[in-house]
């Protein structure tokens, strides 16, 4: 009887081992512990037996059993283990197949570089402001100590404009320069702000002229500013855009809305001894700026022997280009989704 | 404008200064200076070559055979057609391997079988004047011949550097006009002495003033010089030279004197032939209506009555400060001149050389306000250097000078303290005082400053108030020796700009998680763009001068810019999702000052291929579009609008498929999603194989920023599981999707925590006017967790609610 036992536990160790499936383990562990399985037979037998054989017939069906749970479990393991090797194995695995295409969402490069400096400008404690794109001729030149026939309107190629009904002088903004008389009606000084937004040249277009362009302005009024002032800020803010120490230097620029002006320089980010960007010279034309004509304070009703206060204008259009490498402007307002969509 | 270091030179001593030096100081101190080239830099490989004999070319009779003498080597033999070479001159030769103007590279050449080894070049071939009627015989310089085999250059002594000025950082500076000025400038920057130039009349006869009258105040001053015995011809060469430098042709003595003057001044003036002038002499007018004139470039002209004119007789002779009449023009033969040098009226020259689109060397000096005590400086100027060419020249009449005009000198105060302060650098005030001097602004100490002298040549528009002082110290001081300083003030963040804000959420979404793209267009609207959205009924503001006459609008909504844009993206792609936030502008809702209202739009545009026939469900780009509007409102922290098709659809709007969006029942409408209407998306290209499903979307963002703020909460988690349900009802076309929600909410008792749809359904299997809607309903209770027979007890109860309303439970 212990010998039928033992091969009988040799027959079940030796298929469970090469059992294929949990499904063939669970029906090798049926046919020796189910209901009408081997080892229940054994036990069903026992009250047949002589008594001094009953305890021995019982563990003998007891050890029978234990030994093939056991062994089921440790092939189940094996097998679990098996499956997770071959998934390691991974077999058909293309590591160059390409992935889907996303479709994701961009914003404008001009909404990228605006916010940059919004928010490099706004921790500096400036305030972001707006104005209009149809703009009185007060504010875009009359204000701003350009009056009727100044010269300096010859340099702008303004678009005027009709609007019916209307009698005032209205034209497209030619620079964003109108906001800083609006600011000075609007705030109580001292206050620093910015204005980004178009502006508008009547140009004949090409691909580093646009009728229609992106500028930001810049306005400090405060007691006692001085051309210092203008130069820690004007390096503040390149160092904000260009992520690094920029040289300026300072020259003479002349706009009628500020005194002295300027034009600032920035040593080129983008070369040590001259490339297309800065045609050569290694100086770009970045910023014009000034402190504020007194004549500006006066028209936004500020006294000027009192306040005084720095303005600039930052090309921003200009700058998204060199940021991005744009090559050709008409590009940024043209909207070309194969354009729209790298950003 | 061109400057020539030579012709400065005249001014100023400019020795150890090289050519980039004087730009780089200009550029730092006055100017923006655009170019500094090498006049003709052709000339130093052009050389002098003596000819040694010409003898007749064997097979042509108009050509000659040379042997010229280069200084190198044997004897050039160079064949020449020139009528007027001979032995013993001097010529320019152009030897093989030269490159003349035009990109002309003398070769070894046969002129018919004899070769030619150069080529001996008339004035033209040099760009140096237009005379091509023979070869360039080479004057004597201090009466010796230019030696042999020198380069042209050196041997005439023409070798110079032109520096461009950038005319708009002159704008201010009337008195930069002439090199005289930039003398000045440069005088004051190197510290050095403005050489001292003769500017005053040679005597005069003593004749009755040839009669000038001014009727007219755009003319402040009217100067006539008569002049007997001047006899035209050609200018000397050095005369010649330098206005060659600064891209002005020689033309003949007496023009080339007069742009002399005028270049090295700063006044335009003009030589007439006197005895071609009336006897009445010179009226200074403004045009009649109807009156014309033909001027010097042969240009017929219709004049204003705005025009300023120089009149003799009845004729008009110049169109003051812009240009002489054609019939003024001196001719060799003129002996009786009368020269003028006047000034204008800025704004009157302006006006009149713009609408004539006619900008001279004379109109735009004129325009920038001269010195009215210039013209008589001017006059000596043309007089005495006249008079070294021609000592026999006479003035025999006295000056006529008329018109109403003062000395604009003038005497500005400036205070050290502010020069300090507005500058950032602490200069001494003998520093201050020292700049002020070196650039002939004279300070005279007084009471915390100086009061300073200032000159008539720089009184005219240029130096006005004690600020502009603070930039001439500035200037010269030169800005870069200015210390950085920071900006101090009390930190304090910005207000809160709620627009900004909004936008910058809305901005985020879409281009975020809603997948658009976002697009910045012109504030042009094309005409077509206009008509093909139904809107050209509107008021526009529209440019007078717009870039193309098709192109005048400033748009009123910002829509019609995304419409334009669909087919070219279309074509690229199936699935177009772009958004726009810009202003639009409306006339007929003008502010008191008169401008424009401007609304501040979000725009939208969602184009995409219509759904194939038995795909899966999908409810259309138009109830796509509302939740993407839904959700970026959501994200600006607004609820999103009631929407109700009770509302007149825009013109553009498909007339039924319009939803427009409220956040109150009498509130205005804050904007709508829509259809486009069929005409329009055709209209905009999208038909044929384009044919798309667009939906578009306008947002006012003013009613948006108006709008009440949802509440920034959040729902606690239930407590208990859920049960999810799907339902399919089946109920009339006609019937509204907000009834079936309606019923499913009543039978759900207030245990619908969702409802989303899944599927519409028409089809013969429902029979013709039916319609199934399929949603999941998810059933959740506050206080036990629901079981399937809740789920029953629900069916049952929406079984009878739907029977109510026509409708039925499909099973």
């Amino acid at each position: 009887m212990t010998q039928g036992i033992d091969a009988r536990l040799e027959d079940a160790q030796t298929r469970i081992a090469s059992a294929a499936s949990t499904e063939d383990l669970r029906a090798i562990e049926r046919e020796f512990t189910g209901k009408d399985g081997v080892v229940a037979s054994m036990l069903a037998a026992i009250p047949t037996l002589p008594p001094e054989e009953r305890r021995d017939a019982g563990q003998s069906a007891n050890r029978l059993k234990t030994a093939v749970l056991e062994a089921v479990a440790t092939r189940e393991a094996e097998l679990a283990d098996a499956a997770l090797d071959a998934e390691r194995e991974a077999d058909g695995f293309d590591s160059t197949l390409p992935p889907p295409r996303l479709h994701r969402g961009t914003l404008h490069p001009v909404t990228r570089v605006t916010r940059e400096l919004e928010d490099l400008f706004t921790s500096m404690g400036y305030r972001v402001l707006d104005g209009p794109e149809v703009e009185l001729d007060e504010y875009n030149f009359e204000k701003l100590n350009i009056p009727a026939d100044h010269p300096a309107r010859d340099t702008q190629d303004t678009f005027y404009c009709d609007s019916p009904g209307s009698k005032a002088t209205l034209l497209l903004r030619t620079h964003t320069s109108p906001v800083q008389v609006r600011a000075m009606e609007r705030l109580e000084p001292p206050f620093r702000a910015i204005v980004p937004g178009k502006v508008f040249r009547q140009e004949t277009t090409d691909a580093s002229h646009e009728h229609t362009f992106h500028q930001m302005e810049g306005l400090v009024i405060d007691k006692d500013v001085s051309v210092g002032h203008l130069i820690g800020a004007m390096k503040t803010l390149l160092r904000g855009i260009f992520k690094k120490d920029i040289e300026v230097r300072l020259r003479p620029g002349y706009f009628p809305f500020v005194e002295p002006g300027f034009e600032l320089d920035a040593r080129c980010p983008f070369c040590e001894d001259g490339c297309s960007v800065c045609k050569q010279t290694t100086w770009i034309e970045l910023l014009p700026c000034g402190l504020v004509h007194p004549n500006v304070l006066e028209a936004g009703g500020l006294d000027p022997e009192e306040w005084g206060g720095f303005a600039f204008g930052l090309g921003l259009s200009r700058l998204v280009m060199l940021r991005y490498g744009i090559d050709d402007v008409r590009h940024l307002l043209g909207g070309d989704m194969r354009f729209l969509s790298q950003f | 404008m061109f400057v020539s270091m030579k012709w400065l030179a005249r001014h100023v001593d400019l020795d150890g200064i090289t050519p980039e030096e004087l730009a780089d100081n200009l550029t730092l101190s006055t100017c923006e200076v655009e170019g500094l080239e090498p006049f003709a830099p052709h000339l130093s490989k052009v050389t002098v070559g003596h000819v040694l004999e010409r003898e007749q070319h064997p097979d042509a009779d108009k050509l000659g055979v040379c042997k010229v003498d280069v200084g190198a080597g044997e004897p050039l033999q160079i064949v020449c057609g020139a009528p007027n070479v001979g032995p013993g001159q001097r010529v320019a030769v152009a030897t093989v391997g030269t490159v003349l103007p035009g990109d002309f590279k003398i070769k070894k050449s046969k002129i018919r079988g004899v070769e030619s080894f150069g080529m001996i070049c008339s004035v033209r071939e040099l760009d140096l004047g237009d005379e091509h009627d023979g070869i360039w015989v080479l004057p004597e310089s201090d009466g010796a011949p230019a030696p042999i085999g020198a380069p042209l250059a050196e041997a005439l002594d023409m070798a110079d550097w032109v520096i461009e000025i950038d005319n708009k950082s002159l704008t201010h500076r009337p008195d930069l006009w002439g090199h005289r000025g930039i003398a000045r400038e440069v005088a004051a920057i190197f510290e050095r002495e403005l050489k001292p130039l003769d500017l005053s009349l040679p005597a005069l006869g003593g004749g009755a003033p040839f009669p000038v009258a001014v009727e007219d105040a755009a003319c402040t001053r009217y100067l006539g010089l008569a002049i007997d015995g001047a006899r035209n011809g050609m200018a000397p060469d050095w005369m010649r030279a330098l206005l060659l430098a600064v891209g002005q042709r020689p033309i003949d003595l007496l023009v080339d004197l007069s742009n002399f003057v005028m270049l090295d001044l700063g006044q335009p003036n003009h030589a007439f032939d006197r005895g071609a002038l009336d006897e009445g002499g010179i009226v200074v007018r403004k045009a009649k209506a109807g009156e014309s004139m033909t001027t010097l470039d042969g240009e017929a002209r219709r004049l204003e009555e705005t025009d300023l004119l120089i009149t003799s007789g009845d004729a008009a002779v110049a169109l003051a400060g812009i240009m002489g009449g054609e019939g003024s023009k001196v001719q060799a033969s003129t002996g009786q001149l009368l020269l003028e040098c006047a000034t204008f009226d800025p704004t009157t020259v302006r006006r009149t050389s713009s609408r004539l689109a006619l900008r001279t060397d004379s109109s735009s000096r004129f325009e920038k306000t001269l010195d009215p005590t210039l013209p008589a400086l001017a006059a000596a100027h043309f007089a005495r250097l006249l008079q070294e060419l021609q000592p026999d020249v006479t003035f025999p009449l006295v000056l006529s000078d008329a018109g109403e005009w003062s000395d604009p000198a003038t005497s500005i105060h400036v205070r050290t303290d502010v020069v300090r302060r507005d500058l950032g650098v602490d200069l001494d005030d003998a520093v201050i005082e020292g700049i002020l001097g070196r650039l002939e602004l004279t300070p005279t100490a007084a009471s915390g400053g100086f009061d300073v002298a200032i000159p008539s040549a720089r009184a005219t528009k240029d130096l006005e108030i004690e600020r502009d002082l603070v930039e001439e110290i500035g200037r010269i001081h030169r800005y870069g020796s200015v210390p950085e300083a920071p900006l101090v003030a009390a930190i304090e963040p910005p207000p809160f700009e709620p627009r900004r804000a909004l936008v910058r959420a809305l901005e985020d979404r879409l281009s975020g998680a809603s997948g658009f793209h976002q697009v910045i267009s012109y504030s042009f609207q094309a005409d077509a763009t206009v008509a093909a959205a139904k809107g050209a009924d509107g008021a526009f503001v529209a440019a007078r001068n717009p870039v193309a006459p098709d192109q005048a609008r400033i748009r009123r909504d910002v829509l019609p810019s995304l419409l334009a844009l669909l087919e070219p993206a279309r074509r690229q792609r199936a699935e177009v999702q772009i958004y726009e936030i810009g202003k639009g502008y409306r006339p007929e809702d003008a502010g008191e000052d008169g401008a424009p209202r401007e609304v501040h739009q979000l725009a939208l545009a969602l184009a995409r291929p219509r759904p194939a026939e038995g795909a899966r469900f999908d409810a259309g780009a138009l109830f796509h579009l509302r939740a993407v509007v839904d959700d970026a409102i959501a994200a600006a922290g607004v609820p999103a609008p009631c929407w109700s098709a009770d509302a007149a659809p825009a013109a553009l709007s498909h007339p039924k498929k319009q939803l427009t969006g409220r956040w109150s029942e009498d509130g205005a409408p804050a904007g709508f999603v829509s259809d486009l209407d069929p005409e329009v998306r055709v209209a905009f290209g999208l038909s044929g194989e384009l044919d798309s499903d667009v939906a578009v979307a306008v947002i006012d963002l003013d009613a948006l920023l108006a709008a009440p703020p949802a509440a920034a909460a959040y729902s606690p988690l239930a407590k208990y599981p859920s049960v999810k349900v799907d339902v399919a009802c089946e109920a009339p076309a006609e019937l509204p999707a907000a009834e079936l929600h309606a019923a499913i909410d009543q039978a759900a008792k207030g245990a619908a925590v969702d409802i989303e749809l899944f599927d519409v359904f028409r089809g013969e299997a429902l029979g013709e006017g039916r319609k199934s809607l399929a949603y999941h309903v998810t059933l959740q209770s506050v206080n036990k967790t629901l079981t399937d027979k809740d789920a029953q007890k629900f069916l049952g109860r929406l079984e009878r609610v739907l029977e109510q309303r026509g409708a039925a439970l499909r099973k």
